[in-house]
Formats: C-alpha cells, sequence, structure tokens
C-alpha cells in the first residue's frame, strides 16, 4: 500500500481528487484503525451560527427553548479547521525528476482537504500566494467545499517570486479562527526573516506548522562540470564548478535546514522538512497528530 | 621531402572537426536553472582555466591524429641518398640484339658500361645481363671487378631481336629475390621496335631505380632485305621464281641494286626504286642451282650505316622429284588418277606417284620412297605392313584412305584400331557435310571448303589416342593424325576417289594433297627460311615410346660448330635458332636439310624511342634520358608511410588514455 504514497506513482494519475483519495484511503489502511477515528461525541461548547455553518450541527432544542440559532461543538472540532497556505512562486515549479515541488504540494495539500473534509468533517480552507495572496477559499464544511479546494490547487501556477512578509496582513485577517495553520513552501528566505512573518499567526492559538519541501537535487546536487545556474525567481545566472557543490554549498544547504528547525521550534512552529522522492504519509500523520482527539 | 599522393592532404580540412568540437561548441553551454541562487557562489575563472587546459590538451591529440592521418595516406617520401653501397645492387644490362651490330654501337654500350662500372663503390654489388632475345644474366651479384670487367668484354655481337618487356620481367623477377634497392643501367640503341606492344610489360618494379644510357642519340637510315619468297624445294629450276621485298626505313627515295647470289656467285641482279620510307618488290625469275642444298641470298648495295642486314639468306633443294608409293586394288583406277593428278598439279612437282596393288607391294621398301599411301585396300601383305611400321617408327609416314573396303576387315593395317562400322550417307538418300576442321593442322590450312563437300561413306573409327582434325556432321571422325614412333599415321575414313565423297572434285582436294604430301613427307618443318630465336622441330613429341632405338641428330650451326651437345642431339626434341646463317641438320631418319636463318626484320629500323618516353620508363619525364654523369647524384625516394602510422598509432593510443582519464573524472563527479 505504501506505493500509492509514492509521488512517482501519483505522477502518474490524472485528477486531484483522484490522487487525494488514493492517498488517504491508502494512508488510512495502513494504520488499521477505524476510519471515523478522531471524531469525538464529547460536548465542548455552543458557538453562535454564522452564515456558512452546516445546518445540521444547529441546536434545535436550544432554539426551541431561546429562540436562538447557537451550533453545538465537540471537543474534536474545536480546534481542528485547516488552512494550507500554499507557496506558489517561481522556485517551487523546480523538479529533477517526474514530480516537481508544486506537484508534490499540491498532492500534500489535497490529500490533507480530503482526509480533513471527507474523512473528519472538518473546515478547510486555502491560500495561494507569492508575494501577495492570489487567491484564498475560506474554510467550510459545505458540500462542494472539496472540489472548490481542489480547483485553487490546479490553478496555483508557480510564478513571481516569494515574498512572507508582504502578504502577511492579509494571513492575519484571514486567518481570524484558531486551527491547523500549514504552510507549503521551499522557504528560499533567511530562517529568521521567516520565522518572524509567520510567528503573528500563531497569536490566535492556531497550531502552525512548516512543511519545508525541496527536491533532492536541491540537497545534493549533480553537477557534471562548470556549468551556469539560472535562478528561477530572478532569472540571476551564475557560473559555478562541481568542486564548491561537493563542498561549501552542501555545508550551507545543512546549516539552513537546521536553521530553519531551530528558529521554527523556538517559536513554537512545527517543521517538517518533505523531500520530493519520499512518501507523503509524513505530512499526513503530522496532520492527524496535531488535530485534538487524533490518534 | 614530397607526397606520392599528394592529393590527399585534403584530408586535412577534417582538422575543423576537433576544431568545431572543442573550440566552438564549447560556448554553447546550456544554462540549467535552479530554485535560487541563495547558496551558490561564482567560480567562473578557476573553471575556464581547468577546462581549457584539459581540453587543448584533447585538441591537441585529436588534431595531431588528423593531420597525420592525412599524412599516412598522402604517402610522404624523402629523397636520400643514403642507400649505402653494400645495400644497393648494381645491374648492368647491355643490349647485344642484331641492331648493335651498326657502327660502333655494341663498342660504346660497353665501354660505358665498364665506366659506370669504374664508379662504382668498392663494396657495391653487381651482377652483368645481356638483353638479346631474353634476359641472360652473366654473372651473379658479386663485388669482384676483374669477374665484371671480363663479363661485359666477353659480350659478343648477337642476332636476336631484345625485347625491353623481357627485361622487365627479368627485374621484376629479380626484385622478388632482391629485397634491395637495385639500380639498372640499361645500354642500348633504345630501338622502338624494341618496345612490347603493352607499356605496363617494361615498367620497372618499386625498388628497381632505371637508368638509360643511349648509345645513339638519332635515327639512321637503313634499307634492308625485308623478306624473301622462294620454293624450298624445286625439281625444274627455270620454272622457280624468288620474290624479295626491299624496305627503306627513314630511308629517302633511292635506286638499290638488288642482287640473286648462289652459293656465293651472283647469279642475277636487278635495279628498282625503293620510294621514301617506304618498300619495293623485286622478282627474279628462275633459280639456276645445282642438285642437292644450296645456299641462296638476297642482297642489296650496302649504302648505309648497317650493312650487317642487306643480305636475306634462304636455302634451295634442287632434286629430283620423290617417290610416293601409292597403293591401291587392282579394280580402283580412280583414287590413283585423282590423288596423282593432285600431287601433279601441286607441290611444283616435287613428287612422282607410283602405284601398285597389294600383291606388288610386298617387297616394297617404304624408307625409299616420300611417304606412303594405302587407299581403300582391304589387307595388304604382313611383310609391307612390317616395313611399313618400321619406317614410321623411324619418321617415314603413311596417308590410310579407308574406302568401302574397311568396312570388311577386322583392323587397319598399321594405323591399329577396328572399324565399327560403316556408314553409307548415299543409302539414307542424302550426303554428310564437314563439319569441325582443325584448321592449326599443316593439311588442313586451306579447307575452307570442305563443308561444301559431300561424303557418301565414311568408316567409324575409335580415335582413340589420335588426333580429330576433321568430323562430318553426325560427329563420324573424318581425318585423323596419329603419331608413332617418329612418324605419323594419317587415317581419312572415306576414299581418294569420287565414288565415296566428291572431294577429288573440289579445288580444296589438290590443296589437301599438296599439304599432305609437305607433312607426311617432313618438309613442313625446314620449309622456308626462319628467324633467329625461333625453333625447328627435331622429332616428334614423344606420345609414344619408341619401338626401334632412334637415331641422334646432327646440327652444324652457321659458324661450323656443333651447338647441341651429344646428349641433346640423341634426345633434343627443338633446336633454338641462335644465329643468322645456315642451319645444317640431319635428322634421326636419315633426311637432311639445310635451315637459313634471318635475323628479325624489326631490327632494321633504327627508329630510337622518344626522349619523353624514356623520361616516362626511368620514371624521371623531366631529365634528360642520358643520365650517365648524373647516376652519381641521383636520389631515391623512400616512402615513410611506415613512420607516419606508427607515430598515429602513438597519437591515437595517447588519445585514448587523456579521453579515459577526462570521461573517468566526469563519472566520479557524478
Amino acid at each position: 500500500m505504501q506505493r500509492f504514497l509514492d509521488p512517482a506513482v501519483l505522477s502518474r494519475i490524472n485528477g486531484l481528487d483522484l490522487i487525494a483519495k488514493t492517498v488517504v484511503d491508502g494512508f488510512v489502511a495502513g494504520l488499521h484503525r477505524s476510519p471515523d477515528f478522531g471524531f469525538s461525541q464529547e460536548f465542548a461548547e455552543y458557538r453562535a451560527y454564522a452564515p456558512g455553518d452546516d445546518l445540521r450541527h444547529v441546536d434545535w432544542n436550544l432554539f426551541a427553548r431561546t429562540e436562538r440559532t447557537y451550533l453545538k461543538r465537540y471537543r474534536g472540532e474545536t480546534n481542528s479547521q485547516l488552512t494550507i497556505l500554499l507557496d506558489a512562486s517561481n522556485s517551487m515549479q523546480f523538479g529533477s525528476h517526474a514530480v516537481s515541488k508544486m506537484d508534490y504540494a499540491r498532492y500534500v495539500a489535497a490529500s490533507l482537504f480530503y482526509m480533513a473534509i471527507h474523512n473528519q468533517r472538518d473546515p478547510a480552507g486555502l491560500i495561494v500566494f507569492d508575494d501577495e495572496v492570489r487567491n484564498s477559499i475560506r474554510p467550510s464544511t459545505r458540500s462542494g467545499q472539496l472540489p472548490r479546494l481542489l480547483a485553487g490547487l490546479e490553478q496555483a501556477e508557480p510564478r513571481a517570486r516569494t515574498d512572507f512578509a508582504k502578504p502577511l496582513g492579509h494571513f492575519q485577517e484571514l486567518l481570524r479562527r484558531r486551527g491547523i495553520v500549514l504552510i507549503l513552501s521551499d522557504f528560499y528566505e533567511d530562517p529568521e526573516t521567516i520565522v518572524k512573518a509567520i510567528e503573528p499567526l500563531r497569536f490566535h492559538g492556531s497550531e502552525v506548522v512548516l512543511f519545508h519541501i525541496l527536491d533532492p537535487e536541491e540537497i545534493k546536487p549533480k553537477l557534471r562540470g562548470p556549468s551556469i545556474l539560472v535562478d528561477l525567481e530572478t532569472e540571476q545566472r551564475m557560473e559555478v564548478i562541481p568542486e564548491y557543490i561537493k563542498g561549501e554549498y552542501r555545508r550551507r544547504v545543512d546549516r539552513h535546514l537546521e536553521q530553519m528547525q531551530e528558529k521554527a521550534r523556538a517559536a513554537g512552529l512545527g517543521y517538517h522538512l518533505l523531500v520530493t522522492d519520499k512518501p507523503l504519509d509524513e505530512a499526513l500523520s503530522e496532520y492527524l497528530h496535531l488535530r485534538p482527539g487524533g490518534a | 621531402m614530397g607526397f606520392f599522393a599528394p592529393w590527399f592532404l585534403g584530408g586535412l580540412a577534417a582538422v575543423s572537426v576537433p576544431v568545431f568540437i572543442h573550440l566552438l561548441r564549447r560556448h554553447t553551454t546550456t544554462p540549467r536553472p535552479v530554485s535560487s541562487l541563495m547558496f551558490f557562489e561564482r567560480g567562473t575563472q578557476s573553471s575556464t582555466r581547468h577546462r581549457r587546459l584539459r581540453y587543448l590538451l584533447l585538441f591537441a591529440l585529436r588534431a595531431l591524429l588528423v593531420v597525420l592521418l592525412a599524412l599516412a595516406f598522402a604517402n610522404p617520401f624523402v629523397r636520400r641518398s643514403s642507400v649505402s653501397a653494400s645495400e644497393k645492387l648494381l645491374v648492368i644490362a647491355i643490349d647485344d640484339s642484331f641492331s648493335m651490330r651498326a657502327g660502333t654501337r655494341l663498342a660504346d654500350a660497353k665501354r660505358a658500361a665498364l665506366a659506370v662500372l669504374e664508379k662504382r663503390a668498392g663494396a657495391e654489388h653487381a651482377q652483368v645481363m645481356v638483353l638479346g632475345g631474353d634476359l641472360a644474366i652473366l654473372t651473379q651479384s658479386i663485388t669482384d671487378s676483374t669477374q665484371l670487367k671480363a663479363a661485359i668484354d666477353g659480350i659478343g655481337p648477337g642476332d636476336s631481336h631484345s625485347n625491353f618487356g623481357e627485361l622487365g620481367r627479368g627485374m621484376r623477377a629479380l626484385a622478388e629475390t632482391v629485397h634491395t634497392p637495385i639500380e639498372l643501367h640499361l645500354f642500348s640503341d633504345m630501338q622502338e621496335s624494341n618496345m612490347p606492344g603493352n607499356f605496363a610489360d617494361m615498367v620497372m618494379p618499386g625498388n628497381v631505380s632505371l637508368v638509360l644510357h643511349p648509345v645513339v642519340t638519332g635515327t639512321i637510315p637503313n634499307w634492308t632485305v625485308e623478306s624473301v619468297e622462294a620454293p624450298g624445294q624445286l625439281v625444274e629450276p627455270k620454272k622457280a621464281h624468288v620474290v624479295a621485298v626491299i624496305a627503306g626505313h627513314e630511308t629517302p627515295a633511292a635506286r638499290r641494286t638488288v642482287s640473286l647470289v648462289v652459293n656465293g656467285a651472283v647469279t642475277a641482279t636487278k635495279q628498282i626504286d625503293v620510294p621514301a620510307a617506304g618498300r619495293a618488290t623485286v622478282a627474279f625469275d628462275g633459280l639456276d642451282v645445282p642438285f642437292g642444298e644450296s645456299r641462296c641470298a638476297v642482297k642489296i648495295d650496302s649504302a648505309d650505316g648497317f650493312p650487317g642486314d642487306d643480305a636475306s639468306l634462304f636455302a634451295v633443294k634442287r632434286a629430283d622429284p620423290e617417290r610416293v608409293l601409292f597403293v591401291h586394288q587392282a579394280s580402283d583406277t580412280r583414287s590413283p588418277l585423282y590423288f596423282g593428278a593432285a600431287l601433279a598439279a601441286a607441290a611444283q612437282a616435287s613428287f612422282v606417284l607410283q602405284p601398285i596393288t597389294p600383291e606388288q607391294a610386298a617387297d616394297a621398301d617404304p624408307a625409299r620412297y616420300a611417304f606412303v599411301v594405302l587407299s581403300d585396300v582391304p589387307a595388304i601383305p604382313t611383310l609391307l605392313e612390317n616395313n611399313l611400321a618400321k619406317s614410321i617408327d623411324n619418321g617415314g609416314s603413311v596417308l590410310i584412305a579407308e574406302g568401302t573396303a574397311g568396312s570388311h576387315r577386322e583392323r587397319i593395317p598399321v594405323f591399329g584400331g577396328a572399324v565399327s562400322e560403316g556408314r553409307y550417307y548415299a543409302r539414307a538418300g542424302g550426303a554428310a557435310a564437314v563439319t569441325q576442321v582443325d584448321a592449326s593442322h599443316p593439311s588442313l590450312k586451306d579447307a575452307a571448303g570442305w563443308p561444301d563437300v559431300k561424303f557418301f561413306y565414311a568408316s567409324v573409327v575409335d580415335a582413340g589416342k589420335a588426333r580429330v582434325l576433321a568430323r562430318l556432321g553426325d560427329g563420324t571422325p573424318l581425318l585423323l593424325d596419329r603419331q608413332m614412333g617418329q612418324g605419323h599415321a594419317l587415317l581419312f575414313t572415306s576414299g581418294l576417289d569420287n565414288v565415296t565423297n566428291d572431294l577429288p572434285l573440289h579445288p580444296e582436294f589438290v590443296a589437301f594433297v599438296d599439304r599432305t604430301a609437305r607433312y607426311l613427307a617432313g618438309m613442313e618443318r625446314t620449309a622456308g627460311p626462319r628467324l633467329v630465336d625461333t625453333f625447328v622441330q627435331l622429332r616428334s613429341p614423344a606420345n609414344e615410346p619408341v619401338r626401334s632405338g632412334g637415331g641422334s641428330v646432327v646440327v652444324v650451326g652457321p659458324d661450323g660448330k656443333r651447338p647441341l651437345s651429344l646428349t641433346e642431339e640423341a634426345s633434343a626434341q627443338t633446336l633454338p635458332l641462335k644465329q643468322a646463317g645456315f642451319y645444317q641438320i640431319r635428322f634421326p631418319s636419315g633426311r637432311e636439310t639445310l635451315v637459313a636463318v634471318n635475323p628479325d626484320p624489326r631490327e632494321s629500323s633504327l627508329k630510337v624511342i622518344p626522349d619523353d618516353v624514356l623520361g616516362l620508363w626511368s620514371g624521371n619525364p623531366a631529365a634528360s634520358p642520358d643520365q650517365t654523369t648524373a647516376v652519381v647524384a641521383r636520389k631515391a625516394d623512400a616512402s615513410v608511410w611506415w613512420w607516419v602510422m606508427l607515430l598515429v598509432l602513438i597519437a591515437a593510443a595517447t588519445e585514448s588514455v587523456v579521453a579515459s582519464g577526462y570521461l573517468g573524472t566526469q563519472r566520479e563527479e557524478a
């Protein structure tokens, strides 16, 4: 079943919905647990009805007594709103094999959306950004939400360059409620700058996790001879030699990854490195782990 | 230094391939996209320098490889005179053909050869050869100057016709055994008539350098008696005719006096006008010669620089007509009639027919007849058959005409073999015709009309070892020739009358009887004058063992000496005619003859080969043919192809090592 989580296998499947279903079903089957796990029946609180909420969750008994519409909330639902911030900058289109970083990010996001909406009944939303917010879909559990999210993923073509500071204000406006915030990006920026830009998202009590997506070639590049390299975001050119790649480059990348992890932990952010030739289960596990009442 | 095939230097253009690969294509590196350059550092300067150094070494090797390959194909050579004396063979060839008798040509050639020999280094090997009818080697490859000079001094004038093709063949054979460079010096009058039909025959092999020493520079006019037509045997001197052709080579029109000489005495003289560089024919009526063999000649007055060819010899034998024994049945009167008439009409009446019946022929001695004819006889006396067989063994001959009598006997007398059946074509309502004729046989040289002859009867005979000279349309052998000892038996499976065929009614019958009579009488072998370097057949090829002891041949040459040793006289089948003059030959059968031998008329044309052709032959067109003084300075062209190929191999191996090292480095980087 593990092979259904392999990105190389998934790249041969058309349609994000089918990919997501394949991944999640495969993943769940691998857990040997009930598909309804984490769906707690323990009452947690009432919440005032807001347009867009599912009417099935309205406490009609309370409405009969008070003529006010409240939603009955259970423990499994209180902190489980999922919002994914997807980096759609040009650097995400890099790929040394069949699956680019953007493809991999789409697979991860689609799988998470499928699991959240279809399996866990959690509201899920999407924000696509590069140096500004390009698309945002509010979290919801309404019918049609999943196709909307998948369509949003399909439309997220890489362009421009990454800037975390600039769209930060928009993030805060869009993420007023507590929940789980997952950021999918290659994080080609100074770790401190990144963490400083993302840290405010935690102030509402949300769980913020950084999924650092990298291609294996970016960690261990293969260079046969002196070559001219072109930056996908800035189009800047540079001639480099293999000797540098084998030595200094790898040290720099390792230090960057270490700093990302350290800074994120220090700021209370979750951090996971996802390499595009590895299966997707790590991202799904992390989501379930973060979700209250989860496994 | 030069190139044997310089057009291959065009291959140097292939150097552009490594130039393109290493110097031009290098700049078209495709940029490689990366997500971000934030972890990279520029390394342009060091990488470029490193790459240039490594690539230029490979480039240099590859360019060198291409250049060397082009050079190898162009076949470079170096001109050097460094062939040491001990490594070179000096070959001196002197032409002693008949034309070298003109003036002082041979003496000049020998003097020039001795001069070349004088300049030879002491350790240098040399060899002396004579070019006549063939290339004769006088010495082996030696360094002894005394022997070499003696060999040159001993060269005398010859009568042969030399051929430069023979020289080329000899040198090619020598070059196969001698692998050192050969320097061939040819001393000759460079007659144009000495060139072979194909120029390639006289081209020298690669390791032979030819140096020509013409002993004459220009062509001199020369008149000669080109040919003489005279009877070899005559009975009536007054009826004989002698026709001679007088030819002028590079001569003006002139009146020449032509004499007929018999046994040293001038018997007739005529004046004729010979056109410029043309020919004139003179005829003498009557040839008054005594009985026996006479030595005759046609001479012209000597008025040119080559008196040696002013006479043409021929031999004439005057004798009573030879008798031919004709055995026939008493009832058969047609055969002797037709055969005798034909024999009298032809062969210049050299034969007289003696018809006889088998009964009368019992005590006849076949050795006393020129040949014997057995015409349509069912049987002959045993005594005659034995005598005839003995005579044939010693060189006698017999003509057997089977006729219709052949079908009634079991065995053909003398000839052997049996008649299996007699085919009467007339009974089938028609006649057979000759379809196959062996025109190379003396009897059938004038048999063009034979297919028109109708044959009504023929005996079917097993050919066995006999040579079939003619066949009828149904494959029946008509005329067979079988050698028996030193003689021949000719079998005609039809008859000599006009009953079994209509051959006696055709003109071809006279020619057939004439040719056959001459052939059976042995006149064909020695008829007419011969040329030097031809052969006279002394004995028939020994197809069958000689039943009685064969006698010796006695030959006396023009110089009065016997050219054959005693062993050769007892066994030699042919006699090579090496000298001009009269050869007196006594055959094993006791028959004696005189053979006149003349030089090849082509030797009389003293026209020399043009200088450009001589230059082409010697491989140095620009040089003057007379290279006598330039011999020492001549340099040999030595090919260095092998050395260039060795360099190609070294360059290829080095290129492989460097390229493998480069690829190995790339794999390590990967």
